[in-house]
């Protein structure tokens, strides 16, 4: 346990891992049980910022910059995903509904 | 004071994950990530990132979700699903994320971290400290994250073209 002094409260910084630890399942709960594939990239999102979270908090338990850096990479990742994803599913409804992610497994093996 | 932000914070984050998994209409799944993203934002600047804070509010709350509102205002409503081909699927998928989750937590148990050497809070997360990181020892990663944006803005641009035979 070790615990942060944040404006004169102490705060542990276990906490704000479980909270990320949260968010993340939570994240994985939507793409594993949603059908939706707008909602499981939705969710995918909701991981990565989970994610940020973690490194922030290690960030400011170590007292390091490089936590904070990186999880601005991963925003930039994030959002070049997310583009990316988006132009696929509108590219794919273009032809044809497909509000169910088990419909698009025409690259299956 | 900070302790009590914080609760209140983590409550409305955890509330929003929930409420993007539990609602059915993608819109109010996209509304539920901004108060996920917000409510971080929150705990960002307690953890002093500072800068991290503006960048999750301009890029991801305010570019990022815009850009899934204008896809699900484009594509539509979704209509209401049957069930799904996988049985279980719901029940199954819960179980082991639930003991995923125990795993996280009882790994965090009891953790000891390591203590700085120094605590120069003043500087810690600013601008100018975010700066010098990205602009010497990560430059190489920064410039590669600007082709990374390039490739990505190509792929979606080339993706979402006009077909000739559309035409």
């Amino acid at each position: 346990m070790s615990a942060l002094n944040i404006g004169g409260s102490q705060l542990d910084t276990s906490w704000f891992l479980l909270l990320s630890a949260v968010l993340f399942v939570l994240g994985s709960i939507g793409v594993l049980v949603r059908r939706n594939p707008l909602v499981i990239l939705i969710s995918i999102e909701l991981m990565l910022n989970s994610a940020n979270l973690a490194l922030v908090a290690f960030s400011r338990q170590l007292l390091n910059m490089e936590g904070q850096l990186f999880a601005l990479m991963s925003m930039t990742v994030a959002a070049a995903e997310a583009v990316v994803g988006l132009a696929i599913l509108v590219d794919i409804f273009r032809v044809r509904d497909a509000e169910d992610i088990d419909d698009l497994s025409e690259l299956r093996g | 004071m900070a302790l009590a932000v914080f609760f209140v914070a983590a409550a409305l984050a955890v509330l929003g994950g929930i409420g993007v998994v539990a609602f059915h209409q993608p819109i109010r799944s996209v509304l539920s990530l901004v108060v996920v993203m917000l409510a971080l934002s929150v705990i960002f600047l307690l953890l002093s990132a500072q800068f991290v804070f503006a960048v999750q509010i301009i890029v991801y709350a305010g570019a990022v979700m815009v850009l899934f509102l204008f896809v699900i205002a484009l594509l539509g409503p979704a209509r209401e699903l049957g069930r799904g081909r996988l049985r279980f699927q719901t029940w199954l998928s819960a179980l082991f994320l639930l003991v995923l989750l125990g795993l996280m937590w009882s790994l965090l148990q009891g953790v000891q971290y390591r203590q700085p050497d120094k605590a120069d809070l003043s500087f810690f997360g600013t601008v100018q400290s975010v700066g010098a990181g990205l602009f010497t020892t990560y430059l190489y990663p920064f410039e590669l994250t600007s082709i990374l944006l390039l490739v990505a803005a190509i792929g979606a641009i080339y993706l979402s073209r006009k077909r000739i035979d559309d035409l």
